[in-house]
């Protein structure tokens, strides 16, 4: 079985958004929600300064402590790899938020919001809540866009080479700093790449082991 | 915090303790004095105490928790699943104390002295201890947050519950209730000592973990919470109960008004605890080294 993976190369990352909007697009995320984060940071001292942007995601970990925190079952664990929530099992305790030191989860508190606010919700807010019907009351993540990858590899497509079956973010991003694919297939190029770039995850001293790297040479 | 500082700075976590969250503080407290409170009634025999505990628990902490909730109406899934984590084992021990205590109560109202009462005041016991352990290994349990990740956390919630169940019990006794107050106030007397001496070793240890740990350590003795600490935890939960307590020590017996004083005092301080634990929950940032 695979095991879904991504590998973001920070040195192309432009910090353009693009992943950030393609997510939320894709999933027709409310107000205030973002599945996808661009984290920035300056250091050092003026002449000597330097910015790094860390797009962040669900780092999707192989021993996540979402799952293991979630009291109604509601989040789990594919085969695949995927970390997903079952929105109509999730109870809104918020445990799992706490306990996910990557800060990659949202409660999704007010269902009601729109993105201009007194207007009423605009044509695409509409189709979206009946598209992708979001629990108001529950916590959301991204998903790997498994809606994406279910379909395309039932369509024989493959997840990471073919469009339709890779997620979102990863065919926005026009700098093409995101790689997706199996980690367990040493010779995908996700693999490939962690292997000969040195990939390396966020604080693994926690022991998440998570399947969102990063690359920097 | 600015968003643009989100997870780039050290990060406190709000869903626990800001707006919404507040209930999860105060089910937290209610969870400490409504167990620590039976936990003490039932070593002094104080049906009242007992009672009043037990009440605590089912409307206080039982309500706060339900009301928190995303989805409250979904909340038996939670007792379904009790292999998945603390919360639902938490939860069970709750509903477990609730059927038990009230059992315990009617026996001990109706029929005291029956095997069944006792049978059912040990199940209820346990419950009561577990009602108030829970919560440290909910917390205990998330590694992102260094001041919650340490074994001492369990402990201390159960040593300061106990102790607000002295506190309580004492105010049960100037209100009529059948309770030795000279026990209690030694009880109370002991805790009070090894809960001062539990927090700073607490507070000791994380500052070695890491620099995440380091930095929560000076937000609570410098920053932002350092009033609520200093005012809430270190005065009014330590410092003026012991003085009572230890002048009571010497004088034979604490008047009323001091003893009430002291009671009061106990309360802000189990207030103010849960709420600098809560408050300085912070996660180290997600780009490494760097912000440091």
């Amino acid at each position: 079985m695979a095991r879904w993976g991504m590998v973001i190369d920070l040195q192309k990352c432009v910090g353009c958004y693009s992943c950030v909007i393609a997510c939320k697009q894709e999933h027709f995320l409310p107000p205030d929600i973002f599945w996808n984060r661009i984290v920035i940071s300056e250091t050092g001292k003026y002449p000597m300064v330097t910015k790094q942007m860390y797009p962040v995601l669900c780092n999707h970990c192989q021993e996540a402590a979402c799952v293991k925190a979630c009291p109604s079952g509601a989040t789990t664990r594919r085969e695949d790899g995927i970390v997903t929530i079952n929105y109509d099992e999730c109870v809104g305790c918020r445990y799992c938020l706490i306990a996910c030191p990557y800060q990659q989860r949202t409660f999704y508190a007010d269902g009601k919001k729109e993105y201009f606010p007194g207007q009423g919700l605009t044509e695409l807010e509409i189709i979206g809540r009946k598209l992708y019907p979001l629990q108001p009351g529950t916590v959301m993540k991204c998903n790997f866009c498994q809606e994406r990858v279910d379909e395309g590899i039932q369509q024989g497509l493959k997840p990471g080479v073919d469009r339709e079956a890779t997620p979102a973010c990863v065919i926005a991003c026009p700098a093409k700093a995101r790689y997706f694919g199996d980690l367990d297939d040493p010779d995908s190029e996700v693999s490939k790449l962690i292997k000969e770039k040195k990939g390396f995850q966020l604080h693994p001293e926690y022991g998440t082991d998570p399947s969102v790297y990063y690359i920097t040479r | 915090m600015k968003p643009y500082e989100w997870m780039v700075k050290y990060t406190p976590q709000t869903e626990w303790i800001e707006r919404r969250g507040i209930l999860m503080w105060l089910a937290e407290v209610s969870g400490g004095l409504g167990g620590g409170l039976y936990l003490v009634s039932l070593y002094l025999n104080s049906l009242w105490g007992m009672f009043i505990g037990w009440l605590i628990i089912l409307l206080l902490k039982g309500g706060f928790h339900i009301a928190y909730l995303g989805k409250p109406l979904r909340f038996w899934r939670i007792i379904l699943k009790p292999q998945t984590s603390w919360i639902a084992r938490g939860l069970i021990f709750v509903v477990l104390f609730i059927g038990f205590g009230a059992i315990q109560l009617a026996f001990t109202y109706w029929l005291p002295g029956t095997a069944w009462e006792v049978v059912f005041k040990i199940l209820a016991g346990i419950m009561a201890f577990g009602v108030i352990i829970y919560t440290g290994f909910v917390m205990n349990y998330v590694n992102g947050i260094p001041l919650w990740n340490t074994a001492l956390l369990p402990v201390l919630f159960v040593i300061c519950g106990v102790l607000d169940g002295f506190g309580l019990v004492m105010a049960i006794a100037l209100g009529g209730g059948n309770v030795d107050i000279m026990v209690a106030e030694a009880g109370s007397r002991l805790l009070l000592i090894a809960s001062a001496l539990l927090i700073v070793i607490y507070l000791w240890s994380t500052t070695y973990m890491g620099p995440t740990g380091k930095y929560t350590v000076m937000e609570l003795i410098r920053g932002n919470i350092a009033p609520v600490f200093w005012v809430g935890v270190a005065l009014c939960g330590i410092i003026i109960p012991i003085v009572i307590s230890v002048s009571s020590y010497f004088a034979g017996e604490a008047s009323s008004p001091l003893l009430i004083t002291g009671i009061i005092c106990d309360m802000i301080g189990a207030f103010s605890l849960k709420y600098c634990i809560l408050k300085a929950g912070i996660y180290s940032p997600l780009i490494p080294s760097t912000a440091y």
